[in-house]
Order: C-alpha cells, then structure tokens, then sequence
C-alpha cells in the first residue's frame, strides 16, 4: 500500500492536514458532541450555527469535538477567532447560538451572552507543544479556561486531546501528537526498552487496583506462548463514572495507540476492545477510528514499516457488571456468560482462550503514548510519590459543578468538591460522600482531606478506587444509599458462587429491615459476620467487594444505623418507617 | 410387602406380577424406579442411551431454586445403579409389549455396547482411541424447528459471515440480533446455535445471562431510565416510578399500544446530568419530571 504511514515525516504530512482543520485560518466553530452535549441538545445547537454561518454567508466552520468535562455547562459552543483565542459559551441553546454568533458576525462582539472562558493556548501533550492563538480585542476581558475553579488544578494526560479535536478525525489526532509514541516505540526501541520505560514511569492501572502496569506487561511478555493478546477494558459498568466513554467519545485514537505500544511490548498480534453496549456513540467513534487507523496502516500489518502486526476489533457487552471484572469479561469475548474464573491461573499467563493476556482499562491506555514520546521521567514528574500521573474522576451529584476533572493524584477529595466543584448546591452540609464505585460506599466529611493514592495511609491517604465522586448533601440518607448499592449488586450478581449469590441477597433484606425500621441490634452482628464471609469466600472481585458498603457505613455512620434501629427514626427522613 | 398385600386384596384375578417395567433413564425415571423399589417393586429401568441421567446433568441449576443440577442427579444415579432392586437395561428399547395391566410381558431389544462392562472403569480413554470415530455419541441434536424467513435468512448469514470464524463468535452475533431486533427472537437463536456448532442450552444459557438480551418483542421505541447512583441521588425513583404510572407498565414492560417499552439500567455514563434517561438512540440529561410529556411527544 503507498498511503501506509511508514516514517515520522509521514505522521507530518498527515499532521499538517490536521492543523489546517485544527487551527484554520477562518472562525471556526465548536460544538461540544459527546454523549452529554447531545443529551442536552447539542444538534440544535448545531444546527442554528450552521443556519447562522449559512445566512451570514460568513467564512467559519462547523466543527464537532468530544466532552471537555465541563458536563454542567452542556452544551458548549465553542468560537475560535480567527488569529485570535478560541472562546467558550456554556449552556447553550439554539437561539443564545444563534444571538451569540449574529452578534459577532455583524458587530464583532458576542452581544449580551458571557462566554465562560477562552484559551489564549493549547498544550499537545503528547509532544509538549504548544499552539498559541493570538489575540483578538473581541477576547479583552475574559476569563483564562486555565484559571478557572474548575480547570484550575487539572492536569490532562488522559484527556489530552477531548473537547478539542474532531473524535472523528484521525488528521486532527496526528496534529495534536497522536501516533507519535506508536512510531517511535515500533521503529526505534526494542520491546524490552518500552517495558522498561513503562515500568520507570510508574504507570499503575486505573481500573481501581492499582496494579503496576509495567510488572503486568512484563509477565505476560515473559508468559510461553506464540499467541498472546492485549484487551482493553470499556465495561465502565460502575454506576456514576463517564470518564472511560468520554475518552472513547473524545479521543478514540488514544487509546488504540496505547495498545499498539502495548502489543508490541508483550508480542500481542491481536487486540480487542470490550465496550459496555450502553454507550452507543462510543462504540460508533471507536469503530470509525479504528477504520481510519486501518486504511492508514497504522493497523494491520506491518506497521510503520517496523515488521509489526496489530489486529483491534470491538467487542460490545450486553449489561453486566460482572463483564468489567477481567476475567468475566474474557468469557464474554470467548462468547460465553461472563462469569468470572477462579485465579491463579491469572490473565497474564492464561487469558483468552487461555493464552497470555493484558487487560487494562481505558484509562491506563490512554496514558501510555505520552510516556513513550516524553519519557518516564515526564510522566513521573506527575502525581504522588507512591502513585504517578492522573486519573479521571466523575464530580457528581448534590455538587454545583458536575463534570470530569482529570486530576494528579495527591489531591484531595476537598480540592475536587469545594475547588473545582464549588462546594454543595444550595450551601448545604456535606453528609457523604459516595466515591470509587459501587463497592467502596459511603465516606464521611472526615476523609476529605486525605489525599487520593493507591495506598491507604492512615490519616493521609486513601484508594478512593476509580470511578465517581457523588456528593450527597444533609437532605440524603447513607443508609438508603447503601441499600441502593446492596440492590445493584443483587442484580449484578452473577450467581455462580454461593457466597455472593446469596450474601448479596441477605445483606439487601438486612438493610431493608433497617430502613423499615424492623431491625435490632443483632441484624448489625450477622451483616458483620456475612461481610466477612463473603469476602473470604467469594470467587471474584464483585464478591469480596459487595460487603464494601456496608463495613464503611458501620465504620463511619453506626449514628444513622443505630438512630434507623433504636429510634426508629431516618435522620434525613428519606427512609420510610414501617409497622414493626 | 405391598405386592403381598395386593395379592391378597385381588384374590380372584390372576397373579399379577410384582415387577414394573420404567421407559426412559432421565431425572423422572431414575425417581420413579427408586420409588417403585422403595415400595417393594422390582423394577426394570430401560434406558435408550448407554448411561441413565438424561438432560438433567447437563444443566448448570434447576428453576425455580438455582440448585445445582448435579448435585440433585448424581446421588439418584449412583442410588439407582446400587439397588438391587432394580435392573438398569441401557443401550436399549422396548420394542413389544402383550399381556393387560397387572401382567404384561416386555420384549426389550438391547444393542451391542463394544465395551465390556466387567472390566470398564468409566475411564474414557477409549472415546480418545476410538477407531472408528472420535466423537462422543449424542442422542439430541439440536435441529431449528423452523426455517427462517427471507428476511431473517439475510441478517444471520450477514453477521456470521462478519465473524470470519471467531470462536467467540456467539456473543457477538446475539447481542446484534438484540440490538437490530430489540429482542432474540427464538428462531433466530436456534439457527445461530446450529450454525456456529454450540448446544441450543449453551445458546440460551448467554442469551440469559446478559440483561440487555430479552426474549420478549419490545415496542417501538424503548426508554432506559437511568438507576444508577449519581442519579439515584438525584431522585430517580420518582422519576422511573412517574413513567411507570404514565405507561401503565412495571421495568421491562411494553405499554397496551405497542409504543414503548419502559427498561431501568444501572448507568448510561451521564452521571453528571442526573436524571438521565434515554429513548432510543436520543439521550436527555437533567430530566425533568415535568417535561416527561414533552419528551415523549416526540416518539410516536
């Protein structure tokens, strides 16, 4: 094929075909289009800029890009002037659209619409470049994008390229510093290097255990075996998290080229992406990104001429939990029902159709091409002393501004709620807060200040898991919350071993009970004694977790409990009282 | 003892014999010839394949309590195999039978095994060396009752054919027969099953499993209400239990006019625009209760 991307100086070429509809020349419009955009009404949005640009006759593009994170604000329009910064309008409709650009292209200005923020430049994370935009006297006056509460103490790497490029275009990827890590990994260092660099940067997985990426990927460059695959992990089927589908949403190509750097590494020729099916315009981007990879030869066979072969398909789930466990989710790729297997063997020697396997999350992909092109000690540089680099966390709930910040790690839950998320609505109290997924629960105000880590110190820092912060305000009821995550895991369930098929079950009727108000003290006992066992005995990590929830609401709300049992009474009267 | 008993009850008519002959060595004829013995019958149990046990042990639990199957069968089979009581008469059938109720005779045909059950351990080593073929005998196939329609024809030889052979290839094309259909229609599951070489139970058993695959046609449009815990804190119980009220529907329920089918998921990913729900393919963020009306105006 002579359109195959061989050389760096091919990445150019493409790249400056990039930046021609990166930075155009002319305005350029913005859209927000991610899932969360669209559900706000971004295509009416969308379609009165192109009404307006089309009545005004004017010089300007439409252009479509993925969540920025800034959910709140959604829809976001944004207008890149020309040889000036580029602005941003949040909560947009069709007729501030088409107000906001009337006014500009007849007087220059945005008419009485406040824009949020502009950028005066962008960082190419990737390879640490920076585009300037200029200045223009219409951006006088607004706020910085980087100075704001919410952006203020972000960090991307993961979301490096989303809410600025076209998910749609590999061009405006490659322009932005995408396959760069691929091309330098597979032309000029060995696997061996690449593991190397991987392990140096302390890349851990966000998947929510934490597993040094590096030590993973070498186990299985070290398993036997001539047939050895690379998986990434898209069931983000823990309630309250979006980070995985705005990545894949925002910038698919992130990802496949963290695992072409990954197979090269451990000598996978074959990859898969398993995508929970509720995210429909993820999978279509991916799919599309994958085509385009495809027909430039950045997958396939040998690629960037390096002898290298890289086959990635897409794998939907069909709703279960259970699927975002690793193993479960092999045996959803090998056809089956995705209940988990017991372990060892581990993935990494016996995976796929019991060959070697990598399994990461999007988030741990997604973060391994800037380790390539800007080294380990770049990415070092980043995050704790104990954890390196970012993460991604869902802002959610009872706070002002809900969205994705992606965060050094070291932070804490603090910085997020109260900085970036402007506290509680309605000024009230923080009761709880509900982190990491379903199987952590609920912890109180007094954790706030712990830094976010992979490690629990005590009094310093947690593992806060992965996944959302959902703030609960003094109107909400940690024992109504952990009934409701008793009940997700009673229907998440997937019933092969006895432990959590029935443990789940019991411990959802004891907090019922409570909430009734028909407990009493020994219900306390036995909920202590199922949490144990089923931790001890359940096969897989849904299982030894589910008990997660309630030994957080014993530790660290035995009041509520105690005030549900004795009093009968549900502080926050979210818990209806029943008969005893 | 009760043949005793009958025998005195029943003077005046012939003898009858205190023997009972079983067809069929599945989960019902292994109890019922375990409970023939029990109350003092001598019992022949005739069985058509080379061992009894039936379908029963290859199921993985049993409605409507999740048992596991063969921890129920098992314990049977090696009771009923024990019994001196009762003669298991396998690779067999019964091909004539005279005589009235009380006192029949049985002629039973047995077929040649190849194996000499003296010296068999129940080792299977010769299904491995087996000469003449190496697969093991199976008496169900699993045959489609029905040929498909055009329609149906085109759509599975499609997305078969888009698997080029994949062993995990099953998933793959249940989930989109689910996504294109909103369900997984029956026949559709059958010819899969048989095309892609997997037991019909098999099939099932992964249709089963995943909660987005249903087996009941959907409505036109189908709403999914969020349930997960951002917007569980953000009220959607009130929410899902509004358009359960407007539909006339619990979860999972088509309304009387076809239009809709209301479904509750742990989690579309919108959590920060709690309530989510989404009708189709179109999502809705910070929904509402009062505009409900509204947003479903728009599917008809």
């Amino acid at each position: 094929m002579n359109t195959a991307v061989r050389t760096s100086g091919d990445l150019d070429k493409l790249a400056s075909l990039g930046s021609a509809s990166l930075y155009p020349e002319k305005v350029k419009i913005l859209i927000g289009s991610g899932t969360c955009g669209l559900a706000m009404g971004a295509r009416a949005v969308e379609d009165a800029a192109l009404a307006t640009v089309k009545r005004f006759k004017a010089d300007a593009t439409v252009s479509r890009i993925g969540c920025i994170g800034f959910c709140s604000q959604e829809p976001l329009l944004d207008i890149v002037l020309p040889g000036g910064p580029r602005v941003s309008f949040g909560s947009m409709t069709a007729a501030k659209a088409r107000a906001v650009l009337t006014a500009y292209f007849t007087k220059g200005n945005f008419g009485g619409e406040k824009p949020l923020g502009r950028f005066s430049s962008e960082e190419h994370v990737s390879t640490g470049e920076v585009h300037s935009y200029g200045s223009s006297p219409a951006a006088e006056g607004i706020p910085e994008w980087s100075k704001l509460d919410f952006f203020r103490l972000q960090k991307k790497v993961i979301m490096r390229n989303c809410g600025s490029i076209d998910p749609m275009s590999i061009e405006e990827s490659i322009a932005r510093g995408a396959y760069r890590g691929a091309q330098k990994a597979l032309s000029s260092m060995k696997p061996a290097s690449v593991l190397d660099e991987i392990t140096a940067s302390g890349l851990r997985g966000r998947g929510g255990a934490y597993f040094p990426t590096g030590q993973k990927w070498r186990f299985a460059h070290n398993a036997k075996g001539d047939v050895k695959y690379v998986v990434c992990n898209a069931d983000e089927g823990a309630p309250g998290s979006s980070m995985d589908r705005s990545v894949l949403e925002g910038d698919p190509h992130a990802i496949i080229e963290g695992m072409i750097i990954g197979s090269y590494a451990i000598g996978a020729n074959v990859g898969y992406v398993y995508v929970r099916s509720e995210y429909p315009l993820a999978i279509t981007t991916l799919e599309h990104a994958i085509a385009e990879a495809e027909k430039l030869g950045i997958l396939g066979d040998d690629i960037f001429g390096s002898g290298w072969n890289f086959r990635l398909s897409v794998r939907r789930g069909a709703g279960a939990y259970v699927c975002g466990e690793e193993t479960g989710l092999i045996e959803s790729i090998e056809g089956h029902s995705g209940e988990p297997r017991g372990r060892p063997p581990f993935p990494v020697t016996a995976g796929l159709w019991g060959k070697p396997t990598v399994v990461n999350n999007v988030k741990t992909w997604a973060s391994v091409a800037p380790i390539i092109t800007r080294g380990s000690q770049w990415y070092a540089s980043i995050g704790s002393k104990t954890t390196t680099g970012t993460t991604i966390f869902s802002l959610e709930g009872s706070v002002k501004n809900p969205g994705l910040v992606e965060v050094p790690f070291g932070i804490t839950l603090r910085d997020m709620i109260y900085g970036m998320g402007g506290g509680i609505r309605g000024d009230k109290a923080c009761k709880a807060v509900q982190v990491g997924g379903p199987s952590i629960g609920c912890v109180p105000p007094s954790m706030l200040d712990l830094a976010i880590d992979s490690q629990d110190v005590p009094g310093k820092s947690a593992n806060m898991g992965t996944g959302g912060i959902i703030v609960m305000d003094s109107d909400s009821c940690v024992v109504d919350m952990t009934r409701f995550l008793l009940g997700f895991f009673v229907d998440e369930s997937c019933g092969r071993c006895t432990p959590c098929r029935e443990g789940t079950k019991q411990m959802y009727a004891m907090f019922n009970k409570i909430c009734e108000g028909k407990a009493n003290t020994e219900t306390i006992e036995q909920l202590e004694r199922l949490s144990q066992a089923m931790n001890a005995a359940s096969v897989c990590g849904l299982g030894t977790t589910a008990s997660g929830p309630v030994t957080n609401a014993l530790r660290h709300f035995r009041d509520d409990i105690d005030m549900h049992i004795a009093g009968r009474k549900c502080p926050a009267g979210v818990c209806e009282m029943k008969k005893a | 003892m009760i043949a005793e008993t009958t025998k005195e009850a029943v003077p005046a008519k012939k003898e009858p014999v205190g023997a009972v002959l079983v067809c069929g060595g599945g989960i019902a004829g292994i109890q019922a010839s375990l409970d023939l013995s029990a109350a003092g019958f001598y019992v022949y149990l005739v069985e058509e394949s080379p061992t009894i046990g039936g379908n029963m042990a290859r199921l993985d639990k049993t409605f409507p309590t999740g048992d596991c199957a063969t921890c129920i069968i098992s314990p049977k089979v090696v009771a009923c195999m024990r019994d001196l009581n009762i003669d298991v008469i396998t690779m067999a059938e019964v091909v004539k039978l005279e005589g009235e109720a009380g006192n029949f005779r049985a002629t039973v045909k047995t077929r040649p095994r190849f194996v000499n059950m003296d010296k068999c351990t129940g080792c299977g080593d010769c299904i491995e060396r087996c000469p003449v073929r190496n697969i093991p005998r199976t008496v169900f196939e699993s045959k489609p009752a029905e040929e498909l329609d055009k329609k149906d024809e085109a759509f599975l030889t499609d997305i078969i054919a888009r698997q080029q052979g994949d062993p995990g290839a099953l998933m793959p094309v249940l989930e989109a027969t689910n996504r294109v259909y909103g369900y997984l229609p029956r026949g559709i599951v059958e010819h899969a099953a048989s095309r892609l070489s997997i037991p019909l139970a098999s099939a099932l058993k992964v249709a089963s499993f995943y909660d987005k695959m249903r087996f009941e046609p959907v409505g036109r449009h189908v709403i999914q209400v969020c349930n997960g815990t951002s917007c569980h804190s953000q009220h959607s119980a009130a929410l899902i239990s509004l358009l359960e009220k407007k539909l006339g529907v619990s979860d999972g329920g088509t309304d009387k006019s076809g239009r809709f089918t209301l479904r509750t998921v742990r989690c579309l990913g919108l959590c920060a625009l709690s309530p989510s729900m989404r009708i189709d393919d179109v999502s809705f963020g910070k929904v509402d209760p009062d505009d409900i009306d509204k947003i479903l105006e728009q599917f008809s």
